[in-house]
């Protein structure tokens, strides 16, 4: 009998031959030190191959859950949904939502909302926050909030939504699409935060999160996690906007974003770069890397792109850096509310 | 892989997703962007219903990738490139640094295979069976392994003359 062919070989030992097959290899192999040897050279060639095609695997991450009825219909409803949406929060707030940081000053006769919805932990904006209740509350959001926003703990209780209801349930429904199904990712979101735009991306887990912005993401403190988004924003390597319930009618957005490493706000590549560096360690890449888009970049856009920003933080009095990252809040909120809110933001720890 | 009723494509999403990942990470190096594919290929089997659910997805997920990459090659010619790879900036130790250019080494080993190869090899590792991958590429089913066998055999050849000649150029 003839030796057994490599593809043959591999076969068998991806245990894709039938069972004649298997007989006739084995019945050769048996005879045939050669071909054993060979047998074993590939059955290494095999377990290298695989190997290496393991080193170039993506982050094994948890499996978003399927709902199959849910995940066309919920996605349609979520982009449909979500512009009104904007429209009916910001109304609903200016009318009475807007009056619980500063009711202090006045008690709000129609809105038990304020006082009998309180959610203990919005307490702790008003309080001094001991680094301990941040743990512990963070801890808190995370296991329930983060991972299952539509179920949000800490969610104040429902009993006394009353008039602002007809805002809150949509959003809901939206946001638990977009959690659940994951919305395909293709049509973007565009968020107007504090005038500019930010194209929102999927929503994201808080490790995701994390390994985007290489930093625990910033949160006011005591306020349940509803969901995480990637975004992009130009001046950023990442964007990460976690968007927090006050109560049950006021969602805010607190923007991560972390700066680009290059600290050149647009990097204009002209012509397809192929990524040829890649074999070169990461390490000794960068600073000649860092070198040569400097050379090859046009002098108009960096200036514009810096020119953008410094007006951005001009414009923006609501923008505070901590550490590697720089944060913002942005909601139906009073300016001076959401500087507070922008006072108080933490890590959100695991 | 019979009919996909909903349930059954439910029980697909269990066995498959990841391996869809997996395989549309090897197309367009982003995690997030190979898992917003494989979401939009089961959202689209959803409306589709495809007799066979698996193969039809990976079909589906390899045009998707290759329209990606189309689309990306196309914006970079003039878009503004907000900046390096956030994954790549994030990492700082020795170790994750050595990942990461295991990682481009691979990557750029795969490269060098035909696309035929290439594409063979990573049906396998996303774990479809001879019968798919012939399905899938239109290949003999005799012919597989004789492809698989030249896939990872230069695959291999082609990582290690990397790591050598980088070493090289090292000095």
């Amino acid at each position: 009998m003839s030796h057994v062919d490599d593809g043959t070989l591999h076969a068998y030992l991806d245990g894709e031959l039938s069972p004649a097959e298997v007989q006739g290899v084995e019945a050769h192999l048996a005879q045939c030190p050669a071909c054993r040897g060979r047998l074993d050279e590939e059955r290494a060639l095999i377990t290298r191959a695989g190997e290496l095609l393991a080193l170039a695997a993506p982050p094994d991450r948890e499996l978003p859950p399927f709902r199959a009825g849910d995940m066309k219909p919920l996605t349609r409803l979520w982009w449909k949904v979500r512009l009104p949406l904007a429209w009916a929060a910001t109304v609903a707030i200016a009318l009475g939502i807007g009056t619980y940081l500063g009711r202090g000053v006045e008690q709000v006769p129609q809105a038990p909302t304020a006082s009998d919805t309180q959610p203990a932990e919005l307490q702790a904006l008003q309080a001094p926050i001991s680094a301990d209740t941040v743990q512990r509350e963070s801890r808190a959001w995370l296991r329930g909030a983060a991972r299952t926003p539509p179920a949000a703990p800490a969610a104040p209780a429902p009993a006394a939504r009353g008039e602002t209801q007809m805002a809150v349930i949509p959003r809901d429904t939206a946001l638990s699409a977009a959690t659940l199904a994951r919305a395909p990712a293709p049509q973007a979101a565009f968020g107007m935060v504090d005038g500019a735009l930010v194209e929102k991306a999927s929503p994201i887990s808080l490790d995701s999160a994390r390994a985007l912005l290489g930093a625990d993401p910033l949160a006011v403190p005591g306020a349940p996690i509803r969901t995480m988004y990637r975004a992009r924003e130009i001046g950023y390597s990442a964007v990460v906007i976690v968007e927090q319930a006050l109560d049950s009618s006021t969602v805010i957005e607190v923007v991560n974003g972390r700066r680009s490493p290059l600290a050149l706000d647009a990097v204009v590549v002209a012509g397809a770069a192929a990524p040829v560096a890649q074999a070169d360690s990461v390490r000794e890449r960068a600073p000649l890397g860092r070198a040569r888009i400097a050379d090859s970049l046009a002098a108009a856009p960096a200036a514009k792109a810096a020119a953008r920003l410094e007006r951005y933080e001009t414009q923006n009095r609501g923008l505070r850096r901590l550490g590697d990252l720089e944060v913002r809040v942005s909601g139906p909120l009073p300016s001076d509310s959401l500087q507070k809110l922008l006072r108080v933001v933490q890590p959100v720890k695991p | 892989m019979g009919s996909s009723a909903p349930q059954d494509l439910a029980e697909v999403y269990r066995t498959t997703y990841r391996a869809l990942v997996r395989f549309l990470y090897r197309k367009v190096w982003d995690a997030e962007r190979a898992e917003d594919l494989a979401q939009e290929a089961f959202a689209r089997a959803l409306i589709h219903k495809p007799e066979s659910a698996r193969g039809w997805l990976f079909i589906v997920a390899a045009n998707m990738a290759r329209d990606d990459a189309r689309r990306a090659a196309r914006e970079r010619r003039h878009l503004t490139l907000l900046t390096a790879e956030p994954q790549e900036s994030t990492l700082a130790s020795d170790e994750a640094v050595e990942v990461e250019s295991d990682r481009a080494r691979v990557r750029v080993a795969l490269d060098e295979l035909s696309p035929r190869d290439r594409e063979v090899l990573l049906l396998w590792d996303s774990g479809l069976s001879y019968d798919e991958i012939a399905a899938q590429t239109g290949l003999a089913r005799g012919a597989i392994g004789t492809t698989l066998s030249r896939a990872r055999r230069r695959l291999v050849q082609a990582y290690e003359a990397g790591k050598a000649g980088e070493h090289v150029a090292r000095g």
